[in-house]
């Protein structure tokens, strides 16, 4: 085990003679760490806790880093009794030598104090997956969250108690980088370049290590604690970890079976072209036993209940966004051929023209009139949404037939929402009339 | 110490002048460097001062300053007598060719030993400031603890200065060249913060329908004021890099995020952005945007018209606390507001801002405000 984080206790004692100095070293143990690990940028907070034993007047403390990732500039330690007779104050940077700094505590007090010592450090990271698993009706869906711990460190974190924040934090410079420096502030006049895209940076950066589970010998899987903390989700594990460098480890965040699942297929030209898309769609509530915190992103793997001996079929997978409280959820997992839509452009005219004094044509009307058919040839019953864009907001519309919900989105765009049962087709129609050139002030004048 | 610069008063029996600037013989003895002040005031340079007892004679006298391995702003180098300024005058200052160095024409009515002050530029030796500060749960006030870091990499060691910044009491500090050493300057224990959430409609994504699977943040900042009442407002906070943390209620803390901020003169904010927060989602569309009261030429081309516009933001808070959100809109050029439901502050021409108060989320979902707006842009040229 590479241990490669040092603290040396530091005793100072002077001589009759200033140059005659004798260093008394101690290398007080780690008794607990406790790990913050950050997914949005490469970053975890890191706060362990020494005893040491401090003599009353100067003391001197060194720490070094060597082969870590370690961002010597957040580093603070803090006295966690005598806080009032013990004053750090003052954190010096040696000339010439890195990775170490050397903190000077004036105490008014002897013996033995403990201490807690926080700094940042790039190379442990985690994320969120997801697996689904669709009823044979497709009604509703085992979901299981998993996160994964990656610790590339460079330090073996025993024991760890292990906290991953969800959320999305600011950040100026990557913490990998103030770590490579030669000197821990730069030098004056450096021109320190500033990380761009940070935040993408931390998704792209964990390499995939060998994967094994590090077997605890508990009976249960851990429970991972779920809090709000400001604008972040804090996840405590259960218990402690121990992840070494290198490895990675993948623990259960939560397990629902049954959440109620709509099959939602959606067809969006301007989106999607001309597949139908489908999502699996719910809500993070209540109702559909989730709702207690939000889900952060992740990729989720969708499998399909086959038969009753638990055989599986793999239907797709969808990125995963971070989904609030109370939020509904839409996963795409991908254009299907079983649901068809076919919008039909059945007739195209052009009327109403206007001229200008030169008699150039300066307005008209297009008018086209759409058949569409929608086709559900599966065993289930499905909800579809066909969204149309105009490219304009000079038009109106005329509908028939079946065209179930029927909405507004914006100024160009309209919704059409339809319901359809097994093994079952509907045929709606509409006439689109768009308004150009002068035609456009007849629209506004109808229109007010 | 390994003191590069050299000061020679120098009892100067020749100089051999004779056309060859290198060629100078010089008798020497070295002052010791007395005391030294390094002041930090400026952010952009470095003054040192640094006094020494040149032994003046009667006459003329020369005195060499030369450094070598530091970058000294030579004209910036002033000499000041201090025990007998009506008695000692600096003639002239000549600079030797080639040679990092000056020399010091001083005439003097008696042989003194005199203490002189000598201040100059000196380069790569600066400061930074750093913030860190620690929200509590509620997120009401901070902790908020200031950073000096000296850098010193002027090529220089300093074993012993008074150090000077632009406020406060100065101190005693040593510091080699190479080193950098962080030293605690400023502790306010309850520093009242504002947290405040901004969504811009000309920085973020109108519709997150539209987006992939991305979230659209709404970003979070913390703002302090520089006032007494937040036991801040002795002096101006300099600008630097300013960490975030939170107390999580458990005895430790998490990093919310950081940000720089720029100088904050007493009584202004400083505000600091930690991050986006995902659980406040704003879903922004345009209903209607037609041209009304065209005016045409004679050759019926349009030449002048206005807009009737409509712009709907629905806002949803799936936090389960309160929050107010900072709106920002811009309308630009001429227009009128039809009808707006919010009120809104017009903070220039085109620019306007809401304060939409938005309560914590429900059982029964979040909680739902909507900004409706009508507007008129008015002679808009095509």
């Amino acid at each position: 085990m590479k241990y490669s984080l040092s603290i040396l206790f530091v005793v100072v004692i002077f001589a009759a003679t200033a140059t005659a100095k004798v260093d008394l070293v101690t290398l007080p143990s780690r008794d607990t760490v406790q790990l913050t690990i950050y997914n949005s940028a490469d970053l975890t907070l890191v706060r362990e806790s020494r005893a040491l034993t401090l003599k009353e007047g100067t003391n001197s403390l060194q720490f070094s880093w060597e082969n870590t990732l370690i961002d010597p500039t957040s580093l603070e330690m803090l006295p966690k009794a005598d806080a009032d007779k013990i004053e750090i104050a003052e954190l010096t940077y040696p000339p010439r030598v890195r990775n170490l700094g050397l903190w000077n505590i004036d105490s008014g007090v002897s013996g033995k104090v403990p201490v807690e010592i926080t700094y940042l450090t790039s190379g442990l990271g985690w994320r969120a997956f997801y697996m689904g698993t669709l009823s044979e009706d497709e009604e509703t869906m085992r979901l299981q969250g998993y996160v994964r711990v990656t610790n590339n460190s460079g330090e073996d974190y025993e024991n760890a108690q292990t906290r991953l924040i969800v959320g999305r934090v600011h950040i100026l410079d990557e913490i990998a980088e103030l770590a490579r420096r030669q000197y821990p502030y730069g030098r004056p006049g450096e021109i320190v370049p500033r990380a761009e895209g940070v935040e993408r940076a931390g998704l792209a950066r964990a390499k995939v290590v060998a994967e094994r589970m590090v077997s605890d010998l508990a009976a249960t899987p851990k429970e991972i604690r779920k809090e709000g903390l400001s604008e972040y989700f804090l996840y405590t594990i259960e218990g402690t970890e121990t992840i070494p460098t290198g490895w990675s480890k993948r623990l259960i965040s939560f397990d629902v079976d049954e959440v109620p699942v709509v099959n939602l297929y959606k067809y969006e030209e301007h989106r999607y072209g001309s597949s139908v898309v489908r999502f699996l769609s719910f809500k993070n509530d209540q109702k559909h036993k989730l709702g207690d915190t939000p889900i952060p992103g992740g990729q989720l793997r969708v499998y399909r209940t086959v038969e009753d001996s638990g055989h599986l079929s793999y239907v797709g997978q969808s990125g995963f966004k971070y989904i609030p409280v109370g939020e509904d959820v839409e996963l795409n997992i991908g254009p299907v051929a079983d649901v068809v839509v076919e919008p039909r452009l059945m007739e195209f005219r052009t009327e109403n023209y206007r001229f200008d004094n030169d008699g150039d044509i300066s307005g008209w009307d297009e008018v086209r009139a759409f058949e569409v058919e929608v086709k559900n040839t599966r065993e289930i019953p499905v909800k579809i949404e066909i969204r149309r864009d105009f490219d304009t907001s000079y038009w109106t519309l005329q509908k028939s037939g079946d065209y179930g919900e029927f909405e507004k989105v914006d100024a160009q765009t309209v919704k059409f929402v339809l319901g359809l049962k097994t093994r079952s087709t509907k045929k709606f129609g509409y006439v689109l009339r768009t308004y150009h050139g002068v035609r456009q002030e007849d629209w506004t004048k109808a229109s007010r | 110490m390994r003191s590069k610069l050299i000061i020679l008063s120098a009892i100067l029996v020749l100089l051999a002048s004779v056309g060859i600037a290198s060629a100078r013989i010089k008798l020497v003895a070295l002052p010791e460097r007395a005391a030294t002040v390094i002041r930090l005031d400026n952010p952009t340079a470095t003054l040192i001062e640094e006094e020494r007892v040149l032994t003046l004679q009667k006459g003329l006298n020369k005195v060499d300053f030369s450094w070598k391995g530091v970058l000294i702003d030579v004209d910036s180098i002033r000499l000041r007598v201090l025990d007998h300024p009506d008695n000692v005058t600096l003639l002239s200052v000549s600079y030797p060719p080639n040679e990092a160095a000056l020399v010091w024409q001083i005439s003097s009515d008696s042989d003194y030993a005199e203490t002189v002050r000598i201040s100059y530029l000196l380069s790569n030796i600066d400061r930074l400031v750093t913030y860190k500060a620690i929200a509590d749960k509620a997120e009401s006030k901070v902790d908020l603890k200031s950073y000096l870091v000296l850098r010193n990499f002027s090529g220089e060691d300093f074993e012993r200065a008074r150090v000077l910044l632009d406020y406060g009491e100065a101190f005693e500090q040593g510091i080699d060249h190479e080193e950098t050493k962080q030293l605690l300057f400023l502790s306010a224990g309850e520093v009242p913060i504002t947290k405040v959430w901004t969504f811009d409609a000309a920085k973020l994504p109108w519709d997150p329908e539209r987006l992939e699977n991305r979230n659209v943040g709404i970003p979070v900042s913390y703002r302090i004021v520089n006032d007494p009442d937040s036991e801040l407002g002795k002096y101006a906070l300099w600008g630097g890099k300013a960490r975030l943390f939170q107390d999580d209620g458990h005895g430790s803390t998490i990093f919310l995020g950081e940000d720089v901020t720029a100088l904050v003169p007493v009584g202004e904010k400083m505000e600091l952005y930690i991050g986006d927060s995902r659980d406040i989602v704003v879903t922004q569309r345009k209903m209607k945007d037609a041209r009304i009261n065209i005016r045409k030429n004679d050759d019926g081309k349009i030449v002048l018209y206005d807009t009737d516009e409509e712009i709907t933001a629905k806002i949803e808070n799936f936090k389960d606390s309160a929050a107010v959100l900072t709106m920002i809109q811009h309308i630009p050029w001429q227009w009128d507001m039809a009808e707006c439901n919010l009120e809104y502050t017009k903070k220039n021409a085109d620019t306007l801002e809401f304060e939409i108060t938005l309560p914590a989320r429900t059982e029964s979902g979040p909680a739902v405000k909507e900004l409706k707006m009508h507007y008129n842009r008015r002679n808009v040229k095509p």
